[in-house]
């Protein structure tokens, strides 16, 4: 072998790979070739600095915080997917089937069906309600509850025309066209439109909802019982307060201009919110235009709002406790309540896995059971005492009303059965 | 941890990330002294070797022949290495800008830089035999059935490989040498 051999054998050499023969003859040739011996001490060094660097490098143990990394990031992703498949499911429940999203349309236009009952009290503060009695256009917000953690609905008002927006469905757009009883319901991210027919109880009571409070502000007008709150600072503003009798309603208002800024409601059980008002300002016919805006679809009709009933109610209680509450009843019913759970019921739906047709069931149900029940809720005429009741118990009542013109009064029960029971046996 | 490649990966794909744990062991080194060649500091070196193991992980459904783990890996190092010197240049060039410094930060280098950004500069086979044998605490038997040669092979690629870091380290010193 000549030098350049064995220098190719060298480092085999340093690594102790070489059989005896071929170790013995490298090192008899290096004792004889000076040239070779200072080739191995330049790959030795090199071997050392591979070596050392191999060991301080393995001084670094990844392996706790890699595996660390990756569990935070597998959570991330876990929150991610279930956000995305939960919003995904929610939509493709409440938006993409027609008959849900009617539905859907449904809960929120009788979540505002108000002012049935009439308004028995007077008062005068008559500068303050000019503008919303005398408005051509009204802009303002709507919160059903007292704590204004419910969802918010925005309201624009033009003659018999409304335009309606709700916080918690933020792709729905209701025009609801009082005069002919109509509305149309828009899917502002799929980009369809539905009519729907609103003759009838449900024309009758949006209708009253707008003129409600007007009446009860001209009723007010002239009485004699409103008293002043005085001065206090609301919605960040000062502002001039009047209460009715009972604090059936409370006006704040600036104290300068006598504009409106806050009306406070209590009808019955329900408890209504009106702000952010804005009078006369000028809105584009468009916005409350009937007519299917370009590049929507249009849907067919599929809501059935025919005269709802107790048998309605009993259902949309039933779905209550057994959909969304696993199987007990909730703490409280009511519209608040109701609206704030519009998002659940589409995610709880989308975890049954129906078909179309039996969400669609569903979701008709319960809006036509809160239909039922609003005229309850805003007479005042009904006692809840299903908190923690579970579904099936036959022996606690919970829930009980007075229907109108009877003597008796209808107790429903935890199994859902339905008695005539007189005032004095009613549950305590 | 005696196990091959091709068994953590299947027992990772299996429910079982607790076994990506061996992986980490048996490649950190190797990773770590890939990256320091490449992104010429310790801590950043570290960073990137945690994120390419953290995507590799995340990335191991799709790693066809889990046999080739190795070699998957250090391509995903250099995606890492290299996204990472792009930020950094867009870093360096906002600081320039806003201090209207010319001069760059200099760099933490690692112990032996040197000898890392020679190793990086080797073409694929003979930084892997390198790498897999000193980094990776393998013998070269192993490295013959991992990277599927003769054993021979291996040796004369190690020589190779020694002979092509040292000349890259000496001309590495003479720059040095030139730039004082």
């Amino acid at each position: 072998m000549n030098c350049a051999e064995y220098k190719e054998l060298l480092v085999a050499y340093i690594e102790g790979l070489l059989d005896e023969t071929e170790k013995r003859s490298v090192a008899q040739h290096l004792k004889d070739c000076a040239v070779c011996r200072a080739e191995l001490k330049e790959a030795g060094n090199l071997h050392s600095r591979l070596v050392n660097n191999g060991k301080n490098l393995a001084q670094t143990n990844l392996e706790d915080v890699v595996l660390e990394r990756i569990i935070r990031e597998q959570n991330v992703r876990l929150k991610a997917a279930n956000k995305a498949a939960a919003g995904l499911k929610l939509r493709r429940v409440i938006m993409k089937s027609p008959i849900t999203k009617m539905a859907a349309a449904a809960v929120i236009i009788i979540a505002v069906l108000i002012g049935i009952n009439p308004f028995r009290s007077t008062i005068t503060f008559a500068e303050v309600i000019k503008p919303i009695l005398n408005a051509r256009t009204v802009i303002f917000d709507f919160i059903v509850g007292d704590d204004e953690t419910g969802p918010l609905m925005h309201e624009i008002v033009v003659g018999s025309r409304i335009r309606r927006t709700i916080s918690n469905l933020p792709n729905m757009t209701l025009i609801i066209d009082l005069e002919n009883g109509e509305m149309l319901v828009l899917d502002t991210e799929e980009k369809t439109a539905a009519y729907v027919d609103i003759k009838g109880q449900l024309q009758e009571r949006t209708r009253g909802y707008i003129e409600f409070v007007r009446k009860v502000l001209m009723e007010l007008k002239d009485s004699p019982n409103i008293e002043k709150l005085g001065e206090q600072e609301i919605e960040g503003q000062k502002a001039i307060g009047f209460a009715g009798p009972n604090e059936e309603v409370k006006i704040w208002a600036d104290p300068h201009t006598a504009v409106p800024i806050r009306v406070e409601l209590r009808l019955g059980q329900l408890f209504v919110i009106l702000k952010n008002f804005k009078f006369d300002v000028p809105i584009e016919d468009s916005l409350v235009s009937m007519d299917v805006p370009e590049g929507y679809t249009l849907e067919k009709k599929v809501i059935d709002f025919a005269e709802a009933t107790e048998q309605d109610f009993i259902e949309s209680l039933r779905i209550w406790a057994d959909v969304l509450m696993d199987g007990k009843f909730p703490e409280a019913i009511g519209t608040e309540n109701y609206m704030k759970q519009i998002p659940l019921v589409g995610e709880k739906l989308a975890k049954l896995n129906l078909s179309d047709d039996e969400a669609a069931k569903l979701g008709m149900t319960l809006p036509r059971g809160m239909f039922f029940f609003q005229l309850l809720e805003t007479e005042g005429k009904f006692h809840y005492a299903g908190k923690g009741v579970k579904l099936g118990d036959a022996d606690k009542a919970i829930f009980w009303y007075l229907p109108e013109g009877s003597e008796t009064y209808r107790v429903i029960y935890g199994d859902l059965s339905v008695k005539d029971v007189a005032p004095e046996n009613l549950p305590k | 941890m005696s196990e091959t490649d091709q068994y953590y990966v299947e027992r990772c794909l299996d429910g079982h990330p607790d076994d990506f744990r061996y992986l980490v062991r048996r490649y950190q080194g190797v990773l770590l002294a890939h990256l320091a060649g490449k992104l010429g500091n310790k801590d950043k070196a570290e960073e990137a070797a945690q994120e390419s193991l953290v995507r590799a992980y995340f990335k191991m459904d799709s790693l066809e022949k889990p046999d080739l783990f190795f070699s998957w890996l250090l391509g995903i190092a250099d995606r890492v290495a290299k996204e990472h010197q792009r930020r950094e240049q867009i870093r360096r060039q906002r600081e320039a800008i806003r201090s209207f410094s010319e001069e760059a930060p200099s760099p933490e280098f690692s112990q032996d830089y040197a000898l890392e950004a020679a190793i990086a500069g080797l073409s694929e086979t003979y930084r892997q035999v390198i790498l897999l044998r000193y980094y990776g605490g393998q013998s070269c038997d192993q490295i013959a059935n991992k990277l599927n040669m003769p054993l021979g092979t291996v040796t004369k690629t190690l020589s190779r490989a020694y002979a092509m870091l040292r000349e890259s380290l000496q001309q590495h010193e003479c720059s040095e040498i030139g730039e004082v």
